[in-house]
């Protein structure tokens, strides 16, 4: 079963060959005692549910600091405070850690995208001594969880002299295995004529990855992009335990976590200060929608 | 009593597409109809909309008695078998037999009796304990069959079963339907776009094309006496040669050839005249002859094809693009006709043949509307 | 000859190049640390101090009698057994409603993916700040039926369910997903037929829909409980393990024993290392039971 290929993509609009509603009688026809389908009556209170945390958070951050205090809740604070979000960024080192983040999450992603293609085309295409056996060994780190390599790793960085520093960041994360079995799967689908007709012409294995391979290849690598993208921006466990006292590193989780930590009564900076954190996932989701999903479909399809 | 009946059924898709439009029909209880017509044509449609899959936008279907618009599926004793068979994957042939009778509470013997009866009628004994996956092409049909037929429906829907076979068990298959119907007798609706299977299947054809309902009869009696052009073009292979005329007092001419002794108007015809109408003739024939240029010839082993050109126009017909361009071949004032030949009688490409014209055969069509002009 | 040497040569050497720096990289961060870290566990070993001891198998040993490594275990398997159900039934349900062609479904489906994307910190922001005992919104809203109010996260008994729910509102969007997914691919004909059979609609979903589902539920069942044995971010940013240590899991407590108590003069680093291991086994395990239980309960239609 090939992976990125099959997963589907248009999950986010929707599919209309699976309906089983308007077209048929599958289901018995009632007659109609609300002017709209039944199944808006649990859809509606479901998204308002899931958006609720988020819509709140945005009430609250331009909210005054009296009007968090007030209970029962002010819904909507008569003059939206978009000061909150100045006072974010001049009160902590926001726009550090927001920097921080975007350099260490675009050279991870980046590097991923370079290492693992070339790595996953020599599993895929590349007949060398070898080949099963490293590809196994490598799968089968995928099998071990985080907790069990996080003190190793520790001691290893901190071997490297990289604590406290970015480096801790990016250098163990440079290649991300998953990345290199989610190409690999994608690119043994791709038919091999092209390949072969271009070896047979004289090209060179690195020009028919950089000429063939990867233009037909976009999608993969937009998906494993933007998985790798989320995956290192959310990041907290592991900048946590490497970047212990040198605030000027603090990724934006850990900045984020802190802020909260030092903030602790004022709900409405730390509401703007979370919104700001997230906006960039949520730009990024919103843009790369039909990604994200085949993405998740392919990671439920690795199993 | 289980005939089925539409009366003025019509589908619409928003568009608006007219799926089906006014179909008036009826199928007589325990009859083989079968609806024929090109992709498109409505005729899945209309038989999605007496299974209950599709909802009837205006005029009604009647199975039986009873008006079923409203009725579901589940409520109108139907039985369908699907294009692609639709089996349970995760039931054994058994499970998937017996699903419907369990579905309907009917008890466990009874289920098991008659699982077996069908399946043994099926020659499917051997496989009950296989899943869907382990079969082939021909058996996972038959299971489908069996499904439908082991509830015994009042009406038993098929929708292009055999489209996904390949030729020889279509034909083998073919067969084994008329048997089953001859034996079970149940009224029966078949959907198909190949003519062939429905000329050699149904005891009555219906010819459906864009949603509309073009003629309805016994086989024979389609092929021999087609309502309008599209039906003369669509049934018999190969095709029925179509070619323009012209009527003056009672004279039809086409190109040079004439025929005579026609009640027709004047005015422009439409001339049809099936390959088998055409024979090669001497001198001595004095009923009408073309002279045709021999182009392609097609062995089939127990007859050969003949395609030549004429001095004739063509009927400015609906075919398939690919036909028109394979057959124009940029002599437009030249028709081209088929005819079909003994094989021991082959001609040469490039020769010359006189090949005279069995009136009796030959079928005119209104030029304006392509209706069929004679009465029967 | 020769040239056919030189090409086969060349594929070696190529391969070989393609996935040295990958390769290195993976056997610095990933194999190193895997066989260092089962080493550690025999040790009793410092984090910054370079002391190590060798005590074979005495950590492994300290486990059965930690009573903090037993709470942390009960609540992991707590979180977990309340987790994977809740998550999954949810999810199942809802991709069911949003596998239909009615309006707004494009809304109503972007409103439950978004949740994945926002990350474990923002999320228990939200909800701290949503549950917060005297302020939130949440114990105002179930005021008004007649509820509450709670203390969720600062009352012992009831902060694990908290934990629940703020990490089931944060994986639906996935489970959604991977369950939408798989609801697309069972052909319309089979639903179709199973009405024509005379099937209602639930006993077609229970009997055709249901186990075309099957590889989807193994997967998320799987996925799911490596990642509830696994859960960090969220106790320890929100709870921090408590209150009372009813929250506290078994990472957080490998955490607290490597990063937080180890990082002084105490050498617990090789007893966490030991006790992650005893976690990593347990997963292996289950997922290996779980897949072994699944194999023969699902079906994998052709």
């Amino acid at each position: 079963m090939s992976a990125v290929t099959e997963a589907p993509v248009e999950l986010v609009r929707p599919d209309p060959r699976s309906l089983a509603g308007e077209t048929g009688m599958v289901e018995r026809p009632r007659r109609r005692l609300l002017p709209f389908d039944p199944w808006h009556l649990f859809l509606l209170p479901l998204a308002a549910v899931m958006l609720l945390p988020l819509l709140w958070m945005v009430v609250t951050s331009l909210e005054t600091e009296a009007q968090t205090f007030h209970f029962p809740p002010i819904l909507w604070p008569g003059t939206p405070q978009f000061g909150n979000y100045l006072d974010v960024i001049r009160d902590s080192a926001f726009t550090r850690w927001f920097w921080n983040t975007t350099v260490v999450t675009v050279t991870v992603v980046a590097s991923n995208l370079v290492l693992c293609t070339l790595a996953a085309y020599a599993f895929a295409r590349i007949r060398f001594l070898g080949r099963a056996f490293i590809y196994f060994v490598i799968l089968a780190t995928l099998m071990v969880p985080l907790q069990v390599v996080l003190i190793p790793t520790f001691l290893l960085v901190k071997d490297l002299g990289l604590l406290d520093r970015l480096g801790a960041l990016v250098v163990p994360n440079l290649v991300n295995v998953f990345g290199i079995f989610l190409l690999t799967q994608f690119f043994r689908t791709l038919p091999i004529d092209l390949e072969e007709a271009a070896r047979i012409d004289g090209a060179s294995r690195l020009s028919i990855l950089l000429r063939i391979v990867v233009p037909l290849s976009l999608p993969a690598l937009a998906t494993l992009a933007v998985i790798q993208f989320l995956w290192t921006w959310n990041d907290f466990l592991w900048p946590l335990v490497t970047i212990l006292t040198n605030q000027d590193a603090f990724t934006l989780q850990l900045g984020l976590a802190t802020f909260q930590g030092s903030h602790q009564t004022q709900w409405h900076l730390v509401a703007a200060a979370n919104l700001m954190s997230m906006v960039p996932m949520i730009v990024l989701f919103l843009l790369a929608q039909r990604y994200f999903v085949r993405g998740i479909a392919t990671q439920g399809l690795k199993g | 009593m289980a005939r089925v009946a539409f009366d003025e059924a019509t589908k619409v898709y928003p568009g608006p597409v007219v799926a089906l439009d006014h179909l008036t029909l009826d199928v007589a209880d325990g009859e083989f109809l079968i609806l024929v017509g090109p992709s498109g044509c409505g005729k899945s449609t209309a038989l999605r909309m007496v299974a209950g899959l599709e909802r009837i936008s205006d005029g009604t279907i009647s199975i039986g008695d009873r008006v079923v618009n409203d009725v579901p599926p589940k409520d109108r004793d139907i039985a369908m078998v699907f294009q692609n068979y639709a089996l349970y994957p995760h039931m054994t042939v058994e499970k998937n037999l017996g699903f419907g009778l369990r579905r309907r509470h009917t008890p466990r013997e009874d289920v098991r009796q008659r699982v077996d009866e069908m399946s043994e009628m099926l020659g499917l004994q051997d496989l009950l304990r296989r899943r869907p996956g382990q079969l082939s092409g021909g058996q996972r049909q038959r299971v489908a069959m069996g499904r439908a037929l082991v509830r015994e429906p009042e009406v038993f829907l098929l929708d292009e079963p055999l489209s996904n076979l390949d030729a020889k068990l279509r034909v083998q298959m073919r067969s084994e339907l008329k048997r089953l119907h001859d034996r079970i007798g149940v009224t029966t609706i078949y959907v198909t776009h190949d003519q062939v299977e429905a000329i050699t299947l149904g005891e009555r054809i219906a010819v459906l094309s864009e949603g509309v309902l073009q003629q309805v009869g016994p086989p024979q009696d389609v092929y021999d006496h087609p309502a309008n052009v599209f039906v003369a073009g669509f049934i018999g292979s190969p095709p029925m040669n179509l070619l323009k005329g012209n009527a003056a007092g009672g004279r039809i001419a086409v190109g040079e050839v004439e025929f005579v002794d026609r009640q027709v108007p004047d005015g422009e015809v439409l001339v049809g005249i099936r390959p088998e109408g055409l024979h090669p003739v001497g001198e001595a024939f004095d009923g009408p002859v073309f002279e045709v240029s021999v182009e392609v010839v097609e062995p089939l082993g127990d007859e050969v094809l003949v395609h030549g050109s004429i001095e004739a126009h063509a009927a400015e017909e609906r075919r398939e693009a690919e036909e028109v361009a394979l057959l124009a071949d940029g002599k437009r004032d030249r028709a081209t006709i088929t005819l079909r030949l003994p094989p021991e009688e082959r001609p040469k490409p490039g020769s010359r043949l006189r090949v005279g014209v069995a009136q009796h055969k030959v079928r005119l069509f209104d030029a304006a509307n392509g209706l069929a002009v004679e009465p029967r | 000859m020769d040239r056919f040497r030189r090409f086969l040569v060349s594929d070696h050497a190529a391969g070989w190049a393609f996935i040295l720096p990958s390769v290195i990289l993976i056997v610095v961060f990933g194999l190193i640390p895997i066989v260092w870290g089962l080493i550690l566990s025999f040790q009793k070993a410092g984090l910054i101090s370079p002391e190590r001891e060798w005590v074979g198998l005495g950590n492994y040993a300290k486990i059965a009698s930690d009573p903090k490594a037993r709470q942390a275990a009960l609540n992991t398997i707590t979180y977990t057994l309340l987790f994977v159900p809740t998550s999954i039934l949810a999810s199942l349900f809802i991709a069911h409603a949003l596998n239909r062609k009615i309006a707004f479904v494009h809304f109503y489906r972007l409103a439950v993916f978004i949740p994945v994307v926002t990350s474990t910190i923002a999320t228990g922001i939200m909800f701290l700040w949503l549950f917060d005992k005297n302020y939130g919104l949440a114990n105002w809203l179930l005021g008004k039926i007649g509820l509450g109010p709670f203390g969720f996260f600062e009352d012992p008994n009831q902060a694990m369910i908290a934990l629940v729910l703020m990490t089931v509102w944060g994986w639906l969007g996935f489970d959604t997903i991977i369950y939408l997914a798989a609801l697309q691919g069972v052909p319309q004909e089979l639903i179709e037929a199973a009405s024509i059979d005379g099937s209602s609609r639930w006993s077609t979903f229970w009997r055709v829909t249901w186990p075309m589902l099957g590889p989807a539920t193994l997967l998320l069942v799987v996925w799911s409980t490596i990642s509830a044995l696994q859960l960090f971010d969220e106790v320890f940013f929100v709870t921090h393990g408590g209150p009372l240590g009813r929250t506290s899991v078994v990472v957080f407590y490998v955490y607290r024993l490597a990063f937080e108590q180890g990082l002084g003069s105490l050498s617990l680093a090789g007893y966490a290392a030991a006790i992650a291991y005893v976690l990593f086994l347990v997963i292996l395990m289950l997922t290996l039971a779980q897949f072994w239980l699944g194999r023969r309960v699902v079906h994998y239609s052709s």
